[in-house]
């Protein structure tokens, strides 16, 4: 394929289009300096609010437009622009720059809002990054009004046949202005999946791609293109094979989609009858209710940096203990297994901080760095007895190489559960300690750790890494760092076994809980609860639904008698190939982003 | 009238943080109150009665803010505001 031809995005709102590009080119009125006199500063503050009030309606209009084609959430993204809009504050100053450094309005409105949108845009959230948009889609219009311009049609003269919009970037109001029908699909350099119109494209339910970093200077309108919002990809000039293949793989993510739909609240039972618990992934919040929709039956893993990520200060003990209470709440009756600080002496704040390591994951972090400064695990200890009064919360010690950080561990909850109990504080003094299988020392005691352990549960990301010596952030390793290695398949199998002889839980919450080959290894080395990152569990709950237990098993054990990654590779693609097809599971692989 | 200023820091429950519609929504409460209202976090402090203020301090989910309110009806703003605050308001998009 020439790669000239190929422009890489992100894709924000899936689905295929082909048709005609129309390159629309909206910039900000250009606005000249001009310096008025005293006399006129009434008026001039006048034409400020008329302009306001005009805009005002027209947002208005486009927030009854998107509550009638997207829906009452979807509108509200206008409600928030028509008070950003009307910001007093805001107008305040504009106000100020006439009256007292006598701008026209168009002048200080533009200075205003430049010194905000800079602001914004150098904000280290992400989020308000995305907001950058409809800032500029605000002031646009204001600048429009105040200039006695329109906003003409933006499609206007891009002809007869329905395009792809292609924009430096995509407003809010743009995007539901653009006329279903006449309009198949949306491209741009600017923004990613939580950006407002990319929100707007998912429930119009245009393809859209964004972050064309680039890419738009290439594109001239009028050249046939393919947009592809599932795999991020703008195609110019694609060949009728092309348009065919695209358009192949997507009947199968939408049969697969539907497939994946049909079976979100049936249990996860092989076809001859094996249960499977499945649970959910959580690093942030906002994934909580996402586990939820997606039938996770329970977190598996409650990571909790992000709770110190950023922050001047450690969270206080009453702030965990309302958190995980919330948590362990909202999942009842099901389990939340919560992990304690996995994070290293860089990441936290300047009172506990250290220099930087020479090798920073065989450093001093996770356990160790909690251990070593024990307030910080006596407060999470202390925070988790106190949720654990109300729900099923956990606690699971990440980073494991020694019995004596079990046993160290314990005696701190001892000790949290006596005081807690002498201040006549509620908690749940049941604590069930997991440990994260993840190095090789751990996978080897695993005997010895089940006995001081409550449950373990295999973290394969840094298994593989530790076991296979390969630091999985280096490009240049990617293709040797291989879950489905030989050496790993058997220490997952040793853990498996040693956690079935002694009835203790054991589970798995790496990235293979959700790799569907390694899903059907998995079932058929034994194990029987798998937490896996929320989008994952539709896919991996269909999967066990099309397989049998007995097929899995008989890959494990050719698994198991492997010498190489390949004979691992085949032998699990083998008995994937008897109960599903594999062109369909291709298709539900989205790129990773 | 009793003149009265009123602090008090508030944990942002919001899973998707206080982002241009939640904000939208603080603001509408802060209006309604007489009293001027100052939102901080680390070091930065705010109108809190502009949306464009309350957006720019980018309160995700977790982060603590400091409301501060002066005026005679500090105390009910306060309150009211926090209860909004830590409340999960929970959107679908």
């Amino acid at each position: 394929m020439n790669h000239e031809r190929v422009i890489k995005g992100l894709g924000v709102s899936p689905g295929i289009t082909v048709g005609p590009v129309y390159v629309m080119r909206a910039e900000l009125p250009a606005i000249t300096h001009r310096v008025i006199s005293r006399d006129e500063v009434t008026d001039e503050v006048e034409r400020l609010h008329q302009a306001i009030e005009v805009v005002g309606k027209q947002l208005e209009g486009l927030r009854q437009h998107t509550l009638d084609r997207a829906g009452v959430e979807e509108a509200k993204i206008f409600g928030a622009q028509i008070a950003m809009l009307k910001d007093e504050h805001f107008l305040g100053e504009v106000e100020t720059l006439v009256r007292e450094n006598l701008l026209t309005a168009e002048r200080a409105f533009e200075f205003e809002s430049l010194e905000l949108r800079e602001l914004w845009a150098q904000s280290s959230s992400a989020t308000l990054q995305q907001r950058v948009s409809d800032l500029a889609g605000i002031q646009t219009r204001v600048l429009h009004a105040l200039l006695g311009q329109s906003l003409e049609d933006v499609l206007h003269g891009a002809g007869d046949r329905p395009v792809i919009v292609v924009a430096r970037e995509l407003t809010p109001g743009l995007t539901v202005q653009l006329e279903q029908g006449k309009v198949t699909g949306l491209a741009s350099e600017f923004g990613a999946r939580t950006s407002h119109a990319a929100i707007l494209a998912r429930s119009l339910e245009i393809p859209c791609v964004m972050g064309l970093v680039g890419g738009i200077d290439r594109i001239h309108s009028g050249v046939d293109a393919l947009l592809d919002g599932t795999r991020g990809v703008l195609l110019l000039d694609p060949t009728e094979e092309e348009i065919k293949e695209a358009y192949g793989r997507e009947g199968l993510r939408i049969r697969l989609g539907r497939e994946l739909e049909a079976v979100v609240d049936r249990a996860a039972r092989t076809k001859d009858g094996s249960n499977v618990i499945l649970r959910g992934n959580v690093d942030l919040p906002e994934e909580i209710e996402s586990a939820i929709e997606h039938g996770a039956e329970g977190v598996g893993l409650f990571r909790t940096e992000f709770l110190v990520v950023g922050r001047t200060q450690l969270p206080g003990e009453d702030e965990q203990a309302s958190f995980f209470e919330r948590i362990g709440t909202r999942f009842a009756p099901h389990p939340v297994v919560i992990r304690s600080y996995d994070l290293g002496g860089d990441k936290f704040p300047a009172a506990f901080r250290t220099a930087p390591e020479a090798n920073p994951f065989l450093g001093w972090r996770a356990i160790r760095v909690c251990l070593d400064q024990p307030d910080i695990m006596r407060t999470q200890i202390r925070a988790i007895l106190r949720a654990r009064a109300s729900a099923d919360v956990r606690l699971m010690l990440p980073l494991v190489t020694q019995i004596e950080e079990v046993m160290r561990t314990r005696e701190l909850i001892g000790e949290a559960v006596e005081q807690l109990q002498k201040d006549g504080v509620p908690i749940g003094t049941d604590l069930p300690v997991g440990v994260m299988v993840e190095t090789p020392a751990a996978a080897m005691m695993v005997e010895q750790l089940s006995e001081c352990a409550d449950f373990l549960s295999v973290g394969t990301n840094d298994l593989t890494q530790y076991t296979l010596a390969v630091d999985r952030g280096n490009a240049r390793l990617a293709d040797r760092f291989t879950p489905l290695h030989p050496a790993v398949v058997r220490l997952l199998k040793r853990v498996v076994d040693c956690g079935v002889r002694r009835g203790k839980d054991v589970s798995v919450c790496g990235e293979m809980a959700s790799e569907p080959l390694s899903t059907l290894l998995l079932l058929g080395l034994g194990y029987r609860v798998l937490s896996s990152s929320p989008g994952a569990l539709p896919l991996v709950r269909w999967l066990i639904r099309q397989v049998e237990i007995e097929a899995t098993e008989r890959a494990a054990a050719a698994a198991l008698a492997a010498s190489t990654n390949d004979e691992v590779t085949e032998a699990l693609e083998h008995a994937m190939g008897e109960y599903v097809d594999l062109d369909l599971l291709e298709a539900g692989r989205l790129p990773v982003s | 009238m009793v003149v009265s200023v009123i602090e008090r820091s508030v944990m942002v429950a919001n899973r998707l943080g206080l982002h241009a519609r939640p904000a939208a929504e603080f603001v509408k409460i802060a209006s309604k109150f007489e009293a001027d209202i100052k939102v901080s976090r680390d070091n930065m402090e705010v109108n809190g009665k502009s949306i464009l203020g309350v957006m720019t301090l980018a309160a995700e989910c977790g982060s603590t803010l400091v409301l501060q309110a002066n005026g005679g009806d500090a105390e009910a703003a306060v309150e009211e505001l926090a209860a909004m605050l830590a409340t999960d308001f929970a959107e679908e998009i």
